[in-house]
């Protein structure tokens, strides 16, 4: 993981992935033409580096995602590791029996490390229908069921604003 | 027949046509009304599908999935009303909505109705858009004869926006899907193989033979590093729970560089976040041992490291062999290092260690060979002195859970090449080895090529199928799988494990194994220069994985190619789930032993530019040290 400052920062882009060659050639020439160190005020040395660096690190469209990968770990994303060269001899643990029952007690978690607005935007939603639904048509059949389409609804398609489990 | 009567009749015959058609369009329309609830659902389900580019088996199972809230509903009423009585209930409430056209009114009728208006809709959308399809791409519909066209473009920009959103999901594209399979990322579409959202594929694909074709910046690496984590979750979380080997994953990373290193940095966070204890980086962290090879492979090995020419040349190539031979499979044992190696490769130590009186052949054998051996160590002393201490020193291959491999494919050609050899048979032998435990390994080649020229992919992949280890092979383009066509078909044709193609300049001969499906296409007979409705519709051969598509494909989309039938995926950049992360490992106190001696890193490239700013230790020279600044 790189530990150099964020070069979209350097050249003046926004933090993205997508960017074209040509964005990123315009903005390091723009900088570049107002820092050169052969300018006639001396320009600025320093800015003029971190630029060029900043440049060769995003030029290509892999080192653009790679530089926004590590971005998006240094935010949190990923996993703090180092590097392991020592080896011993431990085996990974065994399967618990209760490990389902566990992966409930994940569930918080997971929305924490997932999207949670978008999940919260989603129980609204589904809050609000079965309120309407039970203002509409309180002690029919229809209403339990509509209720329990509704959280089919949440549970299915929420399911992808969670992060995924430890195991996985 | 007079000409005004012949003119009623064709008139008449006209409003009678024009006459059923309006009357079903009514029929249709009252329908419609009279089934409102059922209406709106298919409606917003039909836009749905138009707007998400969703085939329609995506409204079919969503309206199989509302059956749960129908049979909930069914259930509901039996309690409250037993003898089967419920069935009246559904027209009794709709009866009942003509009375209360107000909103609050129709949106309770909708409300009463919608555990039967959502399947029912629900499906109809899906037939509905299901013919609409139909009937566009065979010519049937659609106002201009470009309407196919226009149709496929749009719904093909659609299908991308859908996929890219899923693919950016937290939760929709794990690294490790139920029943141990491989998400890949979410689907593009899906053209033989049948329709998922997120494409995944059985860990055991990974265990066979697999060909990824992209071009630089296409978004292979980030396939392949998806494909090595998932392989490494599922044959982990197989392992523990009693139903496999523990896996080994070896990289072979052949073109090097800064690049390499970097991606030697994710594939390890992405592992050790999979379960990884152990993830080696070779050469700059790690080691293994060459001569831990069984001798008669290592000689072979040793002999097939040198160039050694052909014509004339196969003298010279028959004494070496010879050499290495009586030089490795002494009767002592084989050698256990560089050093003893080269020690060896001298005509007294050879007559020494024959000259048993058992081996009167091997003895007559090294006298001969003795005016050749001066010439012989000096080419394995420069090539061994080349490949460095990375594999002359303690290490096995089943020490980690996996490697990362880097080798100079395009700096030091030769010996990568050379190294490419070498790590490939340490593979072979753990994999063959009785030694230990047996593992579960997968081989993958990240740009094979720019390391295949004495070993083509086909020997790789051939060695792989008799081991049983799976073999992952990936190269920039059809050419750079192989040296000919020949070969480049033998290695593509036998991926039973998929062919992956992302953007790449000549994708037909990939594109060809998916084959061709039957389409039909219908021409429109031109009156008077307006499309007519008059025309022929005949059966055609279309490409399952179109070419075209594939050489449009953007950054990260792929093409999987797998028997006779392709899907295009939208490939999830691979994140191991936060809840998995581990602490840095806490400093290991050193153990007592023998010196470590460093792995020489690789060469780094020097800066470009000027330097910014006087470094620390020139300011010392001119302060002094510890002065105040």
């Amino acid at each position: 993981m790189t530990t150099t400052p964020n070069p979209f920062e350097a050249l003046g882009l926004p933090e993205r992935p997508d960017l074209t060659d040509e964005q990123v050639r315009a903005a390091w020439r723009a900088i570049a033409a107002a820092t050169h160190p052969d300018r006639p005020d001396g320009g600025d040395m320093a800015r003029y580096t971190a630029a060029s660096a900043a440049y060769a690190e995003l030029r290509t469209p892999w080192g653009r995602s790679e530089a926004f990968a590590d971005l998006a770990d240094q935010a949190g994303d990923g996993p703090a590791t180092a590097p392991i060269p020592v080896i011993s001899g431990e085996e990974p643990p065994p399967a618990l029996p209760w490990q389902p029952l566990l992966a409930l007690t994940q569930v918080p978690a997971r929305i924490r490390s997932g999207r949670p607005l978008r999940l919260a935007i989603r129980g609204l939603i589904a809050a609000g229908l079965a309120l309407v639904v039970l203002q509409l048509i309180p002690g029919t059949p229809a209403a339990p069921a509509d209720i329990g389409g509704l959280i089919l609804w949440f549970v299915l398609t929420g399911r992808k604003d969670l992060a995924p489990p430890s195991d996985r | 027949m007079s000409v005004w009567t012949w003119l009623k009749f064709v008139t008449f015959l006209w409003l009678l046509r024009k006459g059923f058609k309006l009357a079903r369009w009514l029929l249709v329309a009252v329908a419609a009304v009279a089934a409102w609830p059922v209406t709106v659902v298919a409606g917003t389900g039909y836009a749905a599908a138009w707007l998400r580019g969703w085939p329609p088996v995506r409204l079919y199972r969503a309206a199989a999935w509302t059956l749960i809230v129908t049979a909930a509903w069914l259930a509901a009423l039996e309690a409250s009303d037993p003898g089967f009585l419920a069935a009246r209930q559904p027209g009794r409430a709709w009866g009942m909505g003509w009375d209360q056209l107000t909103m609050a009114g129709l949106a309770r009728t909708f409300a009463l109705l919608a555990p039967v208006a959502l399947p029912a809709g629900l499906a109809l959308a899906g037939l509905i858009w299901a013919w609409r399809i139909y009937a566009v791409t065979t010519g049937l519909g659609g106002i201009r004869a470009s309407a196919p066209i226009a149709f496929d473009r749009r719904q093909w920009r659609r299908q991308i926006r859908t996929a890219k959103g899923l693919a950016a999901a937290p939760g929709a594209v794990p690294l490790l899907a139920r029943g141990g399979h491989i998400p890949i990322g979410g689907t593009i579409r899906a053209v033989g193989h049948r329709w998922h959202p997120v494409l995944t594929l059985p860990a055991t694909a990974c265990t066979r033979h697999m060909v990824i074709v992209g071009a630089t910046g296409s978004g292979k690496t980030n396939l392949m590093i998806r494909l090595w984590a998932g392989w490494f979750t599922a044959t982990t979380a197989a392992a523990r729970a009693g139903r496999g080997d523990r896996p080994l994953l070896v990289v072979l990373d052949c073109k090097g560089g800064r690049d390499a290193r970097r991606k030697a940095d994710r594939t390890r966070r992405l592992l050790y976040g999979a379960g990884a204890r152990r993830v080696a980086v070779w050469p700059d962290e790690a080691r293994l041992c060459l001569w831990d090879i069984p001798p008669d492979d290592l000689a072979v090995l040793l002999y097939q490291m040198i160039d050694s020419g052909t014509g004339a040349a196969a003298y010279y190539a028959d004494m070496l062999q010879a050499v290495i031979t009586l030089a490795v499979t002494a009767p002592c044992g084989p050698p256990l290092s560089t050093q003893a190696f080269l020690d060896r490769l001298n005509a007294t130590w050879l007559a020494g260690a024959w000259n048993d009186g058992r081996h009167l052949a091997e003895a007559e054998h090294a006298r001969a060979a003795a005016r050749h051996l001066p010439d012989i160590q000096l080419r394995y002393a420069t090539l061994l002195r080349r490949l460095g201490p990375a594999l002359d020193s303690p290490g096995r291959l089943d020490d980690a859970d996996a490697w990362y491999c880097i080798l100079e494919g395009t700096r030091e050609r030769s010996v990568a090449e050379a190294q490419a050899m070498a790590l490939t048979e340490l593979a072979a032998y753990t994999a063959t080895s009785l030694d230990g435990k047996p593992r579960a390994m997968l081989l993958a080649a990240d740009d094979y090529s720019a390391v295949s020229g004495r070993v083509p992919l086909s020997n790789l992949y051939e060695r792989g199928r008799s081991l049983g280890i799976g073999v992952q092979v990936s190269a920039q383009s059809w050419e750079g799988l192989g040296a000919t066509e020949d070969e480049r078909y033998r290695i593509a044709a036998t991926a039973d494990g998929g062919v992956f193609v992302l953007n790449t300049p000549h994708p037909e001969p990939l594109a060809a194994l998916a084959g061709k499906r039957r389409v039909l296409e219908t021409a429109h007979r031109i009156i008077g220069g307006a499309w007519g409705d008059e025309g022929t519709t005949r059966e055609q051969r279309a490409w399952a994985a179109d070419p075209d598509l594939v050489r449009r494909l953007d950054v990260g989309q792929a093409c999987y190619i797998h028997r006779g039938a392709a899907t295009f995926v939208q490939v999830a950049r691979p994140r191991p789930s936060p809840l998995s992360l581990m602490p840095p490992p806490a400093p290991v106190a050193p153990v007592p032993g023998p010196p470590v001696v460093p792995v020489p890193g690789p060469r780094s490239e020097p800066a470009s530019g000027p330097d910014p700013w006087p470094s620390l230790a020139s300011l010392d020279d001119i302060f002094g040290p510890e002065s105040p600044r």
